[in-house]
């Protein structure tokens, strides 16, 4: 491994390095979609919120492919190529009667967390 | 009190690991510790909100950039030149007069650096990651911002790999300002959502 100096970090600071994968991967779902969030309890990293999980949402936008962090962090490379969505959640769904009035969230997921509902 | 530790205290916990951990890469030849320095000269004078109050002030002056900016923010921003690391795959929700969006991230603190720099302490902290989420009104009027029912509050938990920048309303009264000046008045908050732009004093 090379040696970080100051020279390096304009450079690093200034590309990044993004999770998209230039791949061709077929979409499970469509914009419009009602999906179900899997019950999933690993122990191991994920990126699905436990507070998501087993609730319905529905498909807003379909951001492309992305490295599938569950199985890239164990592997410490980029794998398992797959879309991710931006998948609204009403407040209700979220929160019941304790949701605030006209609220929704947001969040990004993978196709390996959703299910069609 | 300026101070509220005594001058010959023990570095703290946390200093003393992050002392250990940068003299033992150092040690291994992992480190310039003048890298350390370059990074954070960088956070602390180059890269910061005004990068994404240009972004801000360029999409109210000029709809078309606008329309590239909702479209494809990652495209858009690095027009401006602001890309880079914790900003690689951006996503721009604008506020309007029916939707108010809120950005938070409750599995950790991912937020867009480029445009925003280093989050600040109570973006990271466990009460906000928990409480934006569940209760968004609550949480925006402890920031001051009061919005009615009729307002639709949008929470983006941004856990995955893209990072988010809220596009705030331009205030009234400010028709006559340039994009500088309008740029001057876009704070770090209002590109969360946890503000709304003021318009300047007259």
């Amino acid at each position: 491994m090379p040696t970080l100096t100051p020279e390096m970090v304009p450079g690093l600071v200034a590309g990044g390095a993004s999770c998209r994968m230039d791949v061709d991967v077929a979409p499970k779902f469509k914009v419009g979609d009602t999906v179900k969030a899997r019950d999933i309890n690993p122990v191991s990293h994920t990126r699905l919120p436990r507070y998501i999980r087993g609730r319905t949402g529905r498909i807003a936008r379909d951001h492309g492919v992305f490295a599938f962090p569950d199985t890239s962090a164990a592997s410490g490379t980029h794998c398992d190529p797959q879309h991710v969505y931006s998948v609204r959640f009403e407040g209700s769904e979220l929160w019941g009667n304790h949701a605030n009035a006209n609220a929704c969230v947001y969040i990004d997921l993978f196709d390996d967390y959703l299910d069609s509902a | 009190m300026a101070h509220d530790h005594a001058h010959n205290a023990p570095p703290s916990e946390t200093a003393m690991r992050v002392k250990a951990l940068e003299t033992l890469l150092t040690e291994k030849g992992l480190l310039d510790p003048a890298a350390i320095d370059a990074l954070v000269e960088t956070y602390e004078t180059k890269i910061g909100p005004r990068n994404g109050a240009k972004v801000v002030a360029r999409a109210w002056t000029d709809p078309d950039y606008k329309q590239r900016l909702l479209e494809d923010g990652s495209a858009a921003i690095a027009e401006l030149g602001f890309s880079g690391v914790q900003g690689e795959d951006m996503v721009v929700v604008e506020n309007t007069d029916d939707v108010h969006n809120l950005v938070t991230c409750t599995l950790c603190s991912c937020y867009p650096w480029p445009t925003l720099g280093l989050p600040p302490i109570w973006f990271k902290s466990a009460p906000y990651r928990a409480r934006s989420v569940i209760d968004p009104r609550g949480v925006l009027e402890e920031f001051g911002v009061e919005l009615s029912d009729d307002i639709e509050v949008r929470v983006w938990d941004s856990s995955a790999e893209l990072r988010y920048l809220v596009l705030p309303q331009r205030p009234a009264g400010t028709e006559g300002l340039s994009e500088d000046e309008l740029a001057a008045l876009v704070t770090r908050d209002s590109m969360i959502g946890t503000a709304l732009v003021e318009a300047p004093a007259s």
